[in-house]
């Protein structure tokens, strides 16, 4: 029986850790955002960031997603030191190893949902036919397949950010980072994006979540981060509710 | 009014990209309105500017001075508005050879200055006489003034009097050849008195002026007056000179102007919609609609007034390169940029910036705060959703299915964009087309003067060879590398029925294969000694055609030729008939030709060295003077020049149009490309989409483009063929190769490639994080 969310061919975890930061800082002019991060994600595990607005979490997550340079410090993701990359290497491991969800969804207005997730496989090169059968299938499992021809203007909250899930899983990440996945969610939309989230990780997915609200972390994560002036002020381990 | 004037500078350092934006566009286009309106104003009636400017003569009369008398002269102003003169007027004949005086005799007119209420003098180099022994020549001004001949004419030496010359100076009237001071030209002693009339009423045909002259000198003596020169004798030579500029200075003025107003309006309109969410913001927080479109005038009129002062200046300065160097050598004076030129441009360009503005401001007035945001976001409908979704399902890589869709998000913006590029492509087809017609025109020219000109010295230069025509010839035909030799003798003869005299060219040798018979337009080659090969030139001033007969009259002697052919060109100086050379005795009984009377020209064979060709005829006989007789003449150069400057010029405001338009397209969607690369599009894909956009705009705008660039070229390429009374063959104006034709389609995308290339590479090097965290 094949597993829910088209993640069955995600690749076996071998490595120790799909993600790990040495002594990682970040400044913004006189601004330090990381001040020597130093963290480590293991396969399998769903780790919550949370914290005061402006003690870095977001910094972190970008620093994990390539979106951003560390001053000073490595940064290694799925066994690959991204710090060192160039921008089109970086864009190439980001296409191929990481999916990103964010608070807005970030969903191109002018495609339908089945366009919008196949497109991240279509950056890859694959042919159009290929790509809007795997998102398809990626819809459905996610329950929104009979919205595929739906632009996200005329889309809920919530099927957004599932459309925006979709996208992410679509080319078979090793690592799945969230940006504040419920903030923009009413309560509902927010509970559905967390079921989603939890069966995710429970049949492997690696989560990062970076997120103001503490149910979503309790509820998702097995791990929690808390940080301070750009720095981890403690790490506990989590009973998922 | 203090809270909008913050609100407009607020917003004028924020987007610093899109303000220098608007005032490069804008100082761009103000170039090129200047140089467009220049252009424009100076192909309408150049010679009645310059006339009016200079205060040109209606007309040049002389006077008899055993006649009348000067008072008498003064006196008689019967329909005169306003008169010069009189001035004592002699003809000397120059007794020694320095630089261009060479034995032509000259009008000497005694003036005691260049100004004065009729005939204006433009003293281009050195000064105006101030006493005895010196004098002031007349020639058109001449930019190469040092190294040629003018230079080097230091003094006329005429009747045992030595005049130097201390300047040089242009008549709108041509009315004197020299001037010297009053009293100068007492002691050379004057034959005429010169008059220089302005009349009041119509001067506008011969008959007219010469009615206006005859009132004016009722009451004079009879035969006091010698002579009068109408000035329509001046105007009529300086519009068949003039008349092949002006469809091209009018092409090129006009294009200049429709792609600066479009610009304008597509970057100024581009830049208020994309700053509509700012617009709904100021409303929500107090500003009332008016003072909203406030701040949006105010915040594109500092650029636009910033760029328009320095473009004007720019444009000024252009046009008036080209301007001066098109008109140099008609006898206009220093033409100038006229005030009213500049005017129109900094009030115009920065008036186009505010009705651009005020369209999508006053949209922005009418919508409410909400709507306004939204309105920024730029949702797209319709049509433009339907064909990204056929894009995405098409096998072209997503980077460019992606790009060929945004064309349609914004369609007012693709639209102007689009026109601007058409224009581009019209531009860069018509100066295409016109550099190879003037190329085409010029191997014509180049066939048919020879590789070498040959011609007997003349007595005035040195001793003339002793060799007759004939041996001549043959000195040319045994002279390594010749390869053929055409022998013309030229007269010029009486026409039968006509008061206009007509050269004759009698040619023997290799005259049809030198390139002439090559370049017939219709008929055929001459057979037989009573049939003639015309130019059209000849032809069309004639009103005559292939098959007419033409009679000469030479001392008495009728003889009937035959036209059997038409040619583009004759040979080099004033166009005449081609004959044969036995119809040169049976026409002139006695030719009486001298050796500088004999043209001949040398083709030589491939690799030779024309100049040292030149060099070893001379070395063979000392009397004959040899040159090259290659090269381009002035009119394809000037025009070759301002067909480059213009076409450049458009092409790279059109490319500042597309880059605006991408700089706004990137500016509306950077969370859609942070998104994209978040996903994985590299920078190189981020670069393809965008500049695939254009890309597709610039091919549609190359194929619109071409067809209406190849039909201006075919109109205005005749009508300037026909204001030199001329005919051009098809090859000349079928310049359009396949290779040519895609080479012209591919400017279109080039222009739009070079546009968006900056913005997409900025596009590229978005940083995601700050993208996204803005949202």
């Amino acid at each position: 029986m094949p597993l829910p969310y088209g993640v069955r061919s995600v690749p076996p975890m071998t490595r120790e850790t799909v993600v790990r930061l040495d002594g990682v800082r970040k400044e913004y002019g006189e601004t330090v955002a990381l001040d020597g991060v130093s963290l480590e994600i293991r396969p399998g595990e769903a780790v919550a960031v949370m914290g005061p607005s402006g003690c870095g979490k977001s910094t972190l997550l970008n620093m994990v997603a390539g979106l951003d340079r560390p001053t000073a410090g490595t940064i290694e993701v799925h066994g690959e030191r991204i710090d060192e990359m160039n921008e089109t290497r970086l864009a190439m491991f980001r296409r191929h190893h990481l999916g990103m969800i964010f608070q807005f969804f970030n969903l191109l207005d002018d495609l339908p949902a089945l366009d919008n997730v196949a497109l991240a496989a279509q950056l890859t090169g694959s042919k159009a036919g290929p790509a809007r059968r795997r998102a398809l299938e990626l819809l459905d499992e996610l329950g929104i397949a009979d919205r595929r021809n739906i632009y996200p203007a005329a889309l809920s909250g919530g099927e957004r950010q599932r459309v925006a899930v979709a996208r992410a899983l679509m080319n078979r990440p090793a690592l799945l980072l969230a940006d504040e996945p419920t903030g923009a969610l009413d309560s509902k939309a927010g509970e559905q994006v967390m079921d989603l989230l939890l069966d995710l990780n429970q049949i492997g997915q690696t989560l990062l979540i970076v997120t103001h609200d503490e149910r979503l972390a309790h509820r998702c994560a097995s791990r929690l981060i808390e940080m301070s002036d750009g720095r981890i002020a403690r790490e506990s381990v989590l009973e998922k509710l | 009014m203090r809270a909008v004037w913050r609100a407009a500078r607020a917003a004028v350092r924020r987007r610093k990209l899109q303000t220098f934006l608007i005032g490069l566009v804008v100082l761009l286009c103000s170039a090129t309105t200047v140089v467009s309106l220049a252009l424009l104003d100076a192909s309408s009636a150049p010679f009645d500017r310059a006339f009016a400017a200079k205060h040109g003569a209606h007309a040049v009369a002389a006077f008899d001075p055993a006649r009348v008398t000067e008072t008498q002269l003064t006196s008689a102003t019967a329909g005169v508005t306003a008169t010069a003169g009189p001035f004592g007027q002699v003809v000397v004949k120059p007794e020694t050879d320095s630089g261009v005086i060479r034995g032509t005799p000259l009008t000497v007119v005694g003036r005691a200055d260049p100004g004065g209420p009729v005939d204006q003098l433009d003293v281009w180099h050195g000064r105006w006489p101030s006493g005895p022994g010196e004098i002031v020549l007349a020639f058109t001004p001449d930019p190469d003034f040092e190294l040629g001949p003018l230079a080097s004419t230091t003094e006329v030496v005429t009747g045992g009097v030595t005049l130097k010359v201390v300047g040089f100076a242009e008549s709108i009237n041509n009315s004197a050849d020299g001037w010297v001071t009053p009293a100068q030209v007492a002691a050379l002693h004057p034959t005429g008195l010169q008059m220089l009339y302005r009349f009041a009423g119509d001067v506008s045909t011969r008959d007219a002026v010469n009615a206006r002259l005859a009132g004016v000198t009722t009451g004079l003596p009879g035969e006091a007056l010698i002579a009068g020169e109408p000035y329509l004798t001046v105007k009529e030579k300086a519009a068949e000179d003039l008349g092949v500029y002006l469809p091209l200075l009018g092409t090129f003025g006009v294009l200049g102007l429709l792609v600066a107003v479009l610009i304008v309006g597509n970057v100024v309109s581009g830049a208020v919609i994309s700053g509509f969410r700012h617009i709904g913001v100021l409303k929500a927080v107090g500003f009332t609609p008016r003072q909203v479109v406030a701040v949006y005038l105010l915040m594109v009129s500092v650029p636009a007034v910033a760029g328009a002062v320095p473009g004007a200046v720019i444009g000024a300065l252009g046009g008036q390169s080209l301007i001066g160097e098109a008109f140099r050598g008609f006898g206009f004076g220093d033409t100038q940029v006229r005030w009213w030129v500049w005017l129109t441009a900094l009030l115009g360009v920065p008036a186009i910036v505010l009705i651009a503005a005020m369209l999508p401001a006053r949209r922005a007035h009418r919508l409410s705060a909400a709507e306004a945001i939204s309105a920024g976001s730029a949702q797209r409908r319709g049509r433009a959703l339907r064909i990204q979704r056929a894009l995405s399902g098409s096998r072209l890589p997503r980077p460019v299915s992606l790009g060929l869709g945004l064309p349609f998000a914004r369609p007012g913006r693709t639209a102007l964009t689009m026109a601007a590029l058409v224009l581009g492509v019209v531009t860069v087809t018509f100066s295409a087309g016109l550099g190879t017609t003037l190329t085409r025109v010029g191997v014509i020219d180049n066939q048919v003067s020879g590789d070498i000109g040959v011609r007997g010295l003349s007595p005035i230069f040195g001793t003339p060879t002793t060799r007759t025509d004939t041996q001549v010839e043959e000195l040319l035909r045994g002279l390594p590398g010749t390869a053929r030799v055409g022998v013309f003798a030229t007269t010029e003869l009486s026409v039968v029925g006509s008061s206009e005299p007509l050269l004759v060219n009698f040619t023997r040798g290799d005259v049809a294969e030198l390139g002439y018979r090559a370049q017939l337009l219709g008929g055929h080659w001459m057979s037989a000694p009573d049939e003639v090969v015309a130019p059209s030139k000849v032809l069309l001033e004639r009103g005559l055609k292939v098959g007419d007969r033409i009679t000469v009259d030479a001392g008495g002697r009728h003889t009937t030729f035959r036209v059997v052919g038409e040619t583009v060109r004759g040979p080099s100086g004033a166009p005449g008939l081609i004959a044969q050379w036995p119809a040169l005795t049976t026409t002139v009984a006695d030719p009486h030709l001298q050796p500088s009377d004999y043209f001949y020209q040398v083709q030589l064979q491939p690799g030779n060295d024309l100049d040292n060709y030149a060099e070893a005829v001379k070395a063979a006989d000392s009397g004959l003077m040899a040159w090259n007789n290659t090269g381009t003449d002035s009119f394809s150069i000037i025009v070759a020049g301002f067909s480059a400057t213009l076409g450049v010029l458009l092409a790279l405001v059109a490319a500042l149009g597309v880059l605006n338009t991408v700089a706004l397209n990137v500016l509306e969607r950077r969370r859609d490309l942070g998104m994209l690369k978040s996903i994985g599009m590299t920078p190189r894909q981020v670069v393809a989409m965008m500049v695939t956009s254009m890309g597709a705009l610039g091919l549609l705008g190359g194929l619109l483009g071409l067809p209406l660039g190849i039909l201006t070229h075919r109109v205005v390429i005749p009508m300037v063929s026909d204001a030199a009374h001329t005919r051009l063959p098809e090859s000349v104006i079928a310049v359009w190769t396949p290779a040519v034709v895609v080479l012209l389609i591919l400017s279109g995308v080039a222009i739009a490639v070079l546009g968006a290339l900056l913005p997409a590479r900025s596009a590229a090097r978005l940083t995601i994080a700050q993208v996204l965290h803005n949202e």
